[in-house]
């Protein structure tokens, strides 16, 4: 039956929803176990989710706080994607991005009194060079003994988080009581969207996410038409068919972790220079986590991130409106995204509903 | 001034540090030598934490809400064995959706049962097994006060950890359970062919390591802090693992590797006491321990040699 429906509808369409009714499903099937858990608990799932929806896409406002939100989850989601196409479990995305931020933090009050544009492309850069080189050592020990990345780079993380934490509390500290940064200068920070183009809703969206979405074409680009790519993706297959057909699958798990690192770092630069402006220890709802599940929904699809990201940004933009007016815990949502990872992941369970859907509709159809 | 740091009560707390550590990295062992990978221990670890306190809170036993722990840690793992097995989902994801799974539910039902994000009340706690009237003068009185403490201070589940290390390690290499286990993991086709059932006999190890994760956890609230607080565990499961690998995928390596970093976790404990003296930010003492592990995973996972089968879904010919 499968194979019919492949050769009768080979148009880029069929495959482009075929690709889609796993996730899509698979969703479906999260929110629902969502709502008997909150059922059991008391609340009421449809209230619930209608404040959700109200929070994420209710005004332009909403909209906007769902895009500032699904700004990290991208590039998380795409360091998440990236180091999966090449096999490798960067679960530690977390520690990068807080080493991203860190050097924002730090740059944004260097740079003081440059032009914008200079800073901005400069921090960036930099974020994106710390991040790779927070995943540096773990990646270097995968390649060389074999260190597994899952727990190297998450005990990165945690030392990660510590020296900020030290940083914040210590030498980078502002004056006064609580712990973090100075803010940065405005020509340390990215420009609001609706700065740019004033018809928006003011929000507090920033370049960011027009930078991650660009950063997703173009990572969708380098996986499939450059030999970066494509090495990444043969050792991420086969790693002996790889290493028999010239291609160093240790020079290779090097690079594509770093890369992955890289991504990470800029999710902490864009939310230090886009949303806080300055750097503290909680500035990170984490996202690095979160962009685990970005990226397994995405199918580690670049193009898929966006969306996937806007998905787990809604869900986050609308977990507060949700508590606030249902009176649901937002932890819900941690429940739903693991859900929803468990779901994509064993996607027997997804494709076992489409196919009983599909068959008894085709049955209907016979009679 | 060493002298105040290397006291007896610095190695008592190294080896009740090393405890949640020692039975996760067994639970680990267990599991991995069956060819599951079980990332998922730390959020087996939180969730038997956080349902130990509620179980004791609900009971009023401390007994109970360790059983109700470590059941709590076996549904996590039965999770996780159906999904690795049954369905044979990528096992790391599968894990990973678990530990998620685990910080979600418990901060979810925090607020439903307790009514308030954070930490929960305390409860009641098991004590302390033996309390020995020894001498208390003299040179009697010094050796005395280092037995007691060294040997004589713990709670019940620090026994029952060193009593499963060395079980667990006699079975692993003397038992029928052990040989079968360790065939399940190395060649799982040869172990089906000879009539093992490889579905049944990872299932038990995914379960009994998630028991084991469910007591580490209640060591953790019911024994150390007699209180939950939302992601208590920071990654213990995960310093677990490594500590299994470090102990070479053995239960009695796995102890040992866990005192080591009980042993870090105890003397950053202690040393922030001497901060004044010291003048290191305390920050640098929390992160021993995962620096630690890196280090021990840098030295010695080329020579460590895990299970040929582990992480590969079985699939019956």
């Amino acid at each position: 039956m499968p194979e019919l429906v492949r050769v009768q509808s080979s148009s880029r369409l069929a495959t482009v929803l075929r690709e889609l009714a796993v996730p899509l499903v698979s969703v479906a099937i999260a929110a629902i176990i969502g709502s008997v858990i909150m059922l059991i608990a008391g609340f009421d799932p449809l209230a619930a989710y209608a404040a959700m929806f109200k929070g994420a896409f209710g005004s332009g406002r909403q909209i906007g706080e769902t895009m500032l939100r699904s700004t990290p989850l991208m590039f998380t989601g795409l360091a998440v994607a990236y180091g999966f196409r090449a096999g490798l479990f960067n679960i530690g995305a977390e520690g990068q991005l807080f080493m991203g931020g860190l050097s924002a933090a730090w740059l944004g009050i260097v740079l003081a009194g440059m032009p914008r544009p200079f800073n901005i492309i400069l921090m960036l850069v930099a974020g994106a060079a710390i991040g790779a080189a927070w995943a540096f050592v773990p990646a270097l020990l995968k390649a060389k003994v074999g260190a597994h990345e899952v727990i190297t780079t998450m005990m990165f993380t945690y030392i990660g988080r510590y020296i900020v934490s030290w940083l914040v509390t210590g030498p980078l500290k502002a004056e006064g009581q609580i712990p973090q940064t100075n803010r940065l200068p405005v020509e340390s920070t990215l420009p609001k969207m609706h700065e740019i183009l004033p018809f928006l809703t003011p929000s507090r969206v920033h370049l960011g996410f027009v930078v991650a979405v660009v950063l997703a074409f173009f990572i969708w680009w380098v996986l499939k038409y450059t030999s970066l790519g494509y090495e990444s993706r043969a050792v991420g297959y086969n790693p002996w068919a790889s290493e028999t057909g010239g291609i160093s699958v240790s020079a290779t798990t090097i690079k594509a972790l770093c890369i992955s690192g890289a991504l990470a770092g800029l999710a902490g630069v864009t939310e230090v220079m886009g949303v806080h402006m300055r750097l503290f220890d909680q500035f990170s709802a984490g996202f690095g986590f979160t962009g685990i599940a970005v990226a397994l929904l995405a199918k580690n699809n670049p193009i898929g991130v966006i969306a996937a990201a806007i998905l787990f940004g809604g869900l986050s933009a609308g977990g507060g409106t949700m508590q606030l007016e249902a009176d649901v815990p937002q932890k819900v949502i941690l429940i739903i995204q693991a859900l929803i990872i468990f779901l994509v992941a064993a996607e027997q369970i997804a494709r076992w509903i489409i196919g009983r859907t599909g068959r008894r509709g085709a049955a209907e159809n016979a009679g | 001034m060493l002298a105040d740091i290397f006291t007896p009560d610095l190695f008592a707390s190294a080896i009740r540090m090393a405890t949640p550590l020692a039975l996760a990295a067994i639970g680990g062992t267990i599991c991995e030598r069956s060819g599951i990978v079980n990332i998922a221990l730390e959020g087996m670890m939180l969730f038997g934490a956080f349902m130990g306190v509620i179980g004791t809170m609900y009971t009023g036993s401390p007994w109970l809400g360790a059983l109700i722990a470590m059941l709590s840690g076996m549904g996590l793992a039965l999770v996780h064995a159906f999904a690795s097995i049954t369905l044979r989902t990528d096992q790391v994801v599968s894990g990973t959706a678990i530990n998620i799974l685990s910080l979600g539910l418990t901060g979810f039902l925090m607020e439903v049962i307790i009514g308030h994000p954070g930490t929960t009340d305390p409860v009641a706690r098991l004590m302390p097994v033996f309390s020995i009237n020894g001498p208390t003068q003299g040179v009697l009185g010094s050796v005395w006060r280092w037995v007691d403490t060294i040997v004589f201070s713990y709670t019940p589940i620090v026994y029952l950890a060193i009593i499963i290390a060395v079980v667990g390690q006699w079975a692993l290499f003397n038992t029928r359970w052990g040989l079968r286990l360790r065939a399940l993991g190395e060649h799982p086709r040869a172990a089906d062919t000879v009539g093992i059932s490889v579905i049944r006999g990872r299932y038990s190890a995914v379960i009994v390591s998630g028991a084991l994760g469910g007591l580490a956890g209640a060591n953790l609230t019911l024994e150390q802090v007699g209180s939950f607080t939302e992601n208590m565990t920071n990654g213990r499961g995960f310093i677990a693992l490594a500590a299994n690998i470090f102990g070479r995928w053995t239960p009695a390596g796995s102890y040992l590797a866990s005192l080591l970093f009980g042993f870090a976790d105890a003397l950053q404990i202690k040393l922030q006491l001497f901060r004044d003296v010291i003048r290191i930010p305390s920050q640098f003492f929390l992160m021993l321990p995962y620096v630690l592990t890196v280090i021990v995973l840098a030295g010695v996972v080329g020579r460590a040699v895990a299970p040929a089968a582990v992480g590969k879904p079985y699939e019956k010919a």
